[in-house]
């Protein structure tokens, strides 16, 4: 799994590439942690993520309570599968989903 | 609690008081009425008499027998003046109104005054002439007529109304007779009433006065007396009783010892002492005995567990197989029971399979049950070891240790796979039924051995059948066809048999399942009597698992999913199915490989099987029991904010998977996820 991040001022956008399971889940997360000082809007693109497990899911959670208190978080193209998943647990309705 | 206190006391002791002070009260006023009609009555006698005497020495004043001629002569002569003379002395010296002689006429309806005598300084009566005329008063009447019927000598009238114009007064009236001793006329001495009332009045207020100050005295002695003596007590008895009441405790300070002097007062604080430390006593047998009742449900509870992790209520064998589908159920009629069933690969090709009843229930049956369990497999797993050889190593070998003379009935079989040849003994345990593909269930006999624990020694013999693809085998223990309803009427073997053949066509799960509905209709409110064990298997089409063993680490996860994404691939297996399968799997792992074995390390087993367009995943790990379907679904609609971070894998792997099973059955954790691809 990769991830680019394109910083614009207070936007930070970090492109998914690849399976975000319980191995590469850590990495992503340190990735979100890591850069999101003085970053008020974080865009996750999704359009190369085929596949998540719980792990990604947690590592997502975290992500949007920690922008809730910074500013916003959202998510763009979210594969049809992904998707599923975000209604199934609920996190679609917490989440902003482009 | 002080308020009310205080409140109670008040009443306690306000109406003793209260009705103390009502009845001093109520006997002051009887006692100042009975002593004030006295007094008035002896100050009225002692009036009357001092009035009398005046008349009585009136009337030595004048000559009855000469009152006619008074009247003749109107009041001329020496004679009626020095009487006169002296009568007007008399009047005054005696301190009285008037003194007068009256002659009442013959009819007494009126009267002639004889002499009168007015006492200035007291009223201004004018005084009548001799002769003078005047209407006899009403009283008066009756008193003339009985002076002149020589009835009475003296009498009294009191005047307090229709005065005109005087004070109210006494009159006192004394007949005066002549030497012949018949009546004259009337002496009249009137005296005012002012003394008498004034007497009365001072009387009565100096008694009141009295009275209310010996009342307050005696009722605030009284209160002080009472209040000590009777209503402290008691006070003190009722505090004690309601603090005991409501904490159950011991008292820190003896407030009940030597409370009081009145027999029934330390009677009462004595009872209640005796009643206290009584409470006390019952209540600690009643802790022990129920703390003691407790350990043993406790243990009870905990022996039910342990027999529940060696001899599941519910197992599913083999799940990763597909040449035989096996499932078998213990249902105890007590917490702990005596059956047992037990199946396990003595080989890749053979497998045992094992039904036992133990005599008894209870826990000394289930701990003859266990004994008899483990000896039972060690030696059946001995290789070259025949149904029969076991059974009679193990009968020897309780038979040495049976203290409680308790015997457990075994059918043995040991079945090949392969052939499908079953190998059995049978150690007075029933006949299990079989069922031949097309037909229906029937009872297998065989020969019966004795049941295992009575003698040593004993013989077995083994017999053989041959099972057929698409072949049940049904074990169960007596519970089954002794399965009693209400009234008393056994299912038997028959209806077990009916029970069978009505779901001949199910798979060995589901036919457990609807025996089991089946024996709870039949049984309906009548309690379990025996323990409920049976095992079902089928003989099925080979078809081949796939197994893969690996450390339980998150380093192997990527083997484990490429092992697993293989034979999905084999399958043509939908991107999305697959998916969804990937995250099922990664879910159960990645719990396993993280807390299965804590901070050791220890294996897991994936078994992947495809059969008629389903998939069966099998993961099995030898770490701490943990069943993770126990935990909660996650609540989906709470916000950002509140949502939990775990739960979500094992939600979606349900959600995610069409069955998801977990059993822990012999030391090992399986988890079965089946999904239709």
């Amino acid at each position: 799994m990769t991830i680019t991040a394109n910083r614009e001022n207070e936007k930070l956008t970090l492109a998914v590439s690849g399976r975000v399971d319980t191995i590469s889940a850590p990495e992503l997360e340190k990735a979100i942690m890591e850069n999101t000082d003085g970053v008020t809007e974080l865009v996750l693109d999704l359009a190369d993520m085929p596949y998540t497990s719980s792990a990604g899911l947690r590592v997502l959670l975290k992500a949007q309570k920690l922008m809730n208190t910074k500013g916003s978080m959202k998510l763009i193209h979210v594969g049809e599968d992904v998707m599923e998943i975000l209604d199934m647990t609920g996190f679609a309705e917490i989440m902003d989903i482009e | 609690m002080m308020k009310k206190r205080l409140h109670f006391k008040r009443n306690m002791r306000s109406t003793l008081i209260g009705a103390m002070v009502i009845l001093l009260l109520v006997f002051s006023l009887i006692v100042s009425n009975i002593g004030y009609v006295t007094f008035s009555n002896s100050l009225e006698r002692e009036y009357s008499r001092y009035t009398l005497n005046i008349a009585k020495t009136g009337e030595t004043l004048i000559k009855a027998d000469h009152i006619d001629t008074y009247l003749k002569t109107g009041g001329a002569g020496a004679e009626y003046e020095l009487s006169k003379h002296r009568m007007d002395i008399l009047c005054k010296k005696m301190d009285v109104n008037v003194l007068y002689i009256i002659k009442p006429s013959a009819d007494f309806l009126s009267y002639t005054s004889v002499m009168n005598c007015v006492n200035e300084n007291k009223v201004n009566y004018t005084p009548w002439e001799v002769g003078h005329e005047e209407q006899s008063g009403e009283d008066y009447i009756e008193i003339y007529k009985d002076m002149y019927a020589g009835k009475i000598d003296n009498a009294k009238v009191l005047r307090t109304k229709n005065l005109n114009g005087a004070p109210p007064h006494i009159t006192t009236l004394l007949a005066l007779k002549g030497e012949d001793g018949a009546i004259k006329g009337i002496f009249c001495v009137q005296t005012p009433m002012e003394e008498l009332v004034r007497g009365r009045v001072s009387y009565l207020t100096y008694i009141a006065i009295s009275m209310f100050i010996t009342a307050l005295f005696v009722s605030i002695t009284a209160a002080m007396y009472l209040t000590k003596q009777i209503v402290n007590p008691i006070t003190t008895i009722k505090d004690e009783a309601k603090r005991f009441a409501v904490q159950n405790t011991q008292a820190e300070e003896q407030t009940l010892e030597n409370l009081s002097r009145i027999e029934e007062i330390v009677s009462l604080a004595d009872s209640i002492q005796v009643m206290e430390s009584d409470t006390l006593k019952y209540i600690d047998n009643l802790t022990a005995a129920t703390s003691e009742r407790e350990r043993i449900g406790t243990e009870l509870g905990i022996a039910a567990q342990i027999q529940t992790g060696l001899v599941p209520s519910f197992s599913r064998g083999f799940p990763e197989r597909t040449d035989l589908a096996l499932c078998a159920s213990m249902t105890p009629a007590k917490e702990v029971g005596g059956d047992f069933y037990d199946y396990y690969m003595l080989d890749d090709d053979h497998v045992a399979l094992v039904m036992a009843d133990v005599s008894g229930k209870g826990i000394p049956a289930a701990l003859f049950m266990m004994v008899t369990k483990i000896l039972i497999k060690e030696n059946a797993k001995i290789s070259g070891h025949t149904p029969a050889q076991v059974l009679e190593f193990v009968n020897n070998r309780i038979v040495a240790n049976n203290p409680a003379d308790m015997f457990v009935t075994v059918w043995l079989g040991f079945l090949e796979l392969s052939t499908g040849k079953l190998i059995a003994a049978n150690a007075g345990h029933d006949d299990p039924a079989i069922y031949r593909k097309g037909g229906s269930f029937e009872i297998c006999k065989s020969r019966h051995g004795l049941v295992i624990g009575a003698m040593d020694g004993v013989p077995y013999k083994n017999f053989e059948i041959t099972l057929n693809k698409g072949d049940k085998f049904f074990l169960y223990t007596d519970g089954l066809p002794e399965a009693t309803d209400a009234n008393e009427t056994l299912l038997t073997l028959d209806g077990m048999l009916e029970l069978l053949n009505a779901g001949k066509d199910k798979t060995p799960e589901e036919l457990l399942r609807s025996i089991s509905e089946g024996v709870d209709r039949f049984v309906g409110d009548a309690p379990q009597f025996d323990d409920l064990t049976m095992l079902c298997l089928e003989l099925k089409e080979t078809g081949s698992a796939k197994k893969l063993e690996v450390e339980a680490t998150g380093d192997n996860l990527e083997k484990v999913m490429a092992f697993v994404d293989s034979v999905l691939e084999e399958n043509d297996c939908s991107p999305k199915s697959q998916m969804q399968i990937d995250l099922a799997v990664e879910e159960i792992y990645v719990n396993i490989a993280n807390y299965a074995y804590g901070d050791d390390t220890g294996t897991a087993e994936i078994s992947v099987s495809v059969e008629a367009g389903e998939l069966t995943i099998v993961f099995k790990d030898s770490g701490t029991p943990y069943n993770p379907l126990k935990k909660e679904d996650p609540d989906t609609s709470l916000s950002a904010e509140e949502r939990q971070i775990g739960g979500l894998g094992i939600f979606l792997v349900k959600k995610n998977m069409d069955d998801v099973a977990y059993e822990y059955n012999n030391g090992q954790n399986i988890m079965t996820i089946k999904k239709k691809l």
